[in-house]
């Protein structure tokens, strides 16, 4: 093939291949692995002071979790003990917000979240808590949001209501947030979550990308885009916000709306009219929520705006195969949809004794 | 056909990376040492397409440095490339965080990058420049043409470490040469 010394050096070299490799390779990483043990203890040196507070905080955290099981399993007997981990640091950015029953306020700038607490500003507070390895979380006002587990490679808040910004450094999967009607899973990135008193959710993207998943629907939001959630339905179908008003309009009502068949087809039809090419991540994922006699227009339109790669065919993405659509998803340009599948099965369910 | 491959690093050698963890993983820092020489460059590589120049290296070893303290919580061994990338990438977002968005990408190649080489200010300037058109191209094309163009790795060997198909990141590779190839045209075009 034509593209074989791109591939792996091998066929006819390519001279601009070559020419690139040249001027570029000088920018190529050559230097030696450090020493590990050396390096390892600076950063100890240099985190004495918080690992001289944690280990004792640590005993005096697991003995707040003893007493605190005991207690449990004397009082409420037919309670499951909750995964209790280390607490998060809350700091107050405005106002006083509250950690359960105790405000934080005057001096006291900081505070804990610990597993099962629920964090609440009103309308005049906001807060942030951050947790070492995982990111930091701002709290805006009139948010409601709880810390349901803590556990080792797996931090889940629920946002009952209100609206937080996350930014997340712990690898993907790893932090998930729930709302009342979708589940929303870090892959990497920067985002903001609102969620309305009826539950209603919107998530944005601001860098990398987040999974939104309930009842079967998955959405995948890469930095720039949105996407809506309802009760009982989960997440809506993602979008760019750049797309036209006509277009986000009619997406939202095929997406929540109670349509009749006439009305869905009459959506449909704005929606791929007005779809640009920039519009394709709404396309990808309109091939598995339309049904069977909607999904050839969606297929020929976004085929028309980013041809399917090699090994893609139409049969297979009208019978929804699952490898042929992750296939164009990744020629698409906004991230490889493995990622995803390699880390979906450490949160899709959610812990026993939530909701 | 004659078959050349870019690198001397064989792909089979990732079999070993199970074992590599898990000794890593047990305090073994030897073990963390052959990790790093495995994937120093794809870590490289991926902050080179996020990051200003002049901070990659020392990002790299804050990378590695965070993977060591967090190997406890890689739950599939097989998996450190594809885990590591993702704490790469998470790290060049951070970098953002703090640093803000006025760090710019096309903050220049610095001369302790090129250190060591033979310097030509042409070349390292016009290597500067199409660093910087590479770096327009969307993440999913970028990614794999530095790791190609720059770190000398080839298509299978990005697939391996990253943990991305083969399928896909021949695509990538494919289309973002082509758009590549197009910006740097329309860039002689212009200059001309």
């Amino acid at each position: 093939m034509k593209d074989d010394y791109l591939w792996d050096g091998s066929g006819e070299p390519d001279p601009e291949v070559q020419k690139l490799e040249k001027m570029l390779g000088r920018l190529r990483h050559d230097r030696p692995a450090p020493s590990f043990e050396r390096v390892v203890e600076v950063p100890a040196k240099t985190r004495s002071r918080f690992l001289s507070f944690r280990l004792p905080f640590a005993f005096g955290a697991a003995a707040a979790i003893l007493l605190a099981t005991v207690t449990m399993i004397l009082f409420l007997r037919s309670r499951p003990v909750p995964n209790l981990g280390p607490a998060w640091d809350v700091a107050r950015l405005e106002g006083a917000p509250r950690v359960g029953s105790k405000a934080i306020r005057g001096n006291a700038t900081i505070g804990k979240l610990g597993v099962g607490q629920t964090l609440e500003t009103d309308d005049s507070s906001r807060a942030a808590i951050t947790f070492d390895e995982t990111g930091r979380v701002e709290v805006e006002r009139s948010s409601r949001l709880r810390l349901v587990t803590n556990g080792p490679g797996h931090k889940r808040l629920s946002l009952e209501r209100g609206t937080i910004r996350a930014t997340i450094w712990a690898p993907p999967g790893e932090f998930v947030v729930d709302t009342p009607s979708a589940v929303a899973v870090d892959l990497g990135c920067v985002y903001t979550l609102h969620v309305d008193d009826s539950g209603a959710g919107l998530l944005r993207t601001t860098m990398g990308w987040v999974g939104f998943k309930l009842n079967g629907h998955e959405s995948f939001i890469p930095a720039g885009a949105v996407c809506a959630t309802r009760p009982k339905i989960g997440p809506g179908t993602p979008y760019f916000e750049e797309a036209t008003p006509a277009f986000r309009d009619a997406l939202g009502r095929f997406d929540f709306g109670e349509n009749t068949a006439a009305e869905r087809n009459s959506l449909l039809g704005i929606i791929l009219l007005d779809a640009r090419k920039s519009d394709i991540l709404t396309l990808w994922h309109l091939l598995s929520r339309s049904n069977e006699a909607e999904r050839p227009r969606v297929y020929d339109r976004l085929a028309a705006l980013a041809p399917p790669p090699e090994g893609v065919t139409r049969e297979g993405i009208l019978r929804l195969d699952r490898q042929m659509l992750d296939s164009w998803w990744n020629s698409l340009g906004y991230g490889d949809v493995g990622l995803w599948r390699m880390f979906e099965h450490d949160w899709s369910k959610r812990p026993p004794g939530t909701r | 056909m004659e078959r050349r491959v870019v690198t001397a690093l064989p792909v089979s050698e990732l079999q070993d990376d199970g074992a590599l963890v898990s000794s890593a993983r047990e305090g073994d820092r030897a073990a963390f040492g052959c990790l790093y020489d495995r994937y120093a460059r794809m870590v490289h590589g991926i902050l080179l397409c996020r990051v200003p120049p002049p901070e990659v290296d020392d990002l790299v070893q804050e990378v590695f440095l965070a993977a060591l303290r967090q190997l406890h919580a890689l739950r599939d061994v097989a998996r450190f490339g594809a885990w590591l990338a993702v704490i790469t990438r998470n790290r060049a977002n951070d970098y953002y965080r703090k640093s803000g968005p006025e760090a710019a990408l096309t903050e220049p190649v610095s001369e302790e990058q090129t250190e060591g080489r033979p310097h030509n200010p042409a070349e390292a300037q016009e290597a500067a420049m199409i660093l910087a058109v590479v770096r327009t191209l969307p993440d999913a094309y970028s990614e794999p043409l530095i790791l190609r163009l720059v770190e000398g790795l080839t298509g299978p060997e990005i697939a391996a470490r990253t943990g991305l198909k083969h399928g896909s990141v021949r695509v990538n590779l494919c289309r973002g040469m082509q758009m590549l190839r197009e910006k740097l045209n329309d860039r002689a075009k212009g200059a001309s």
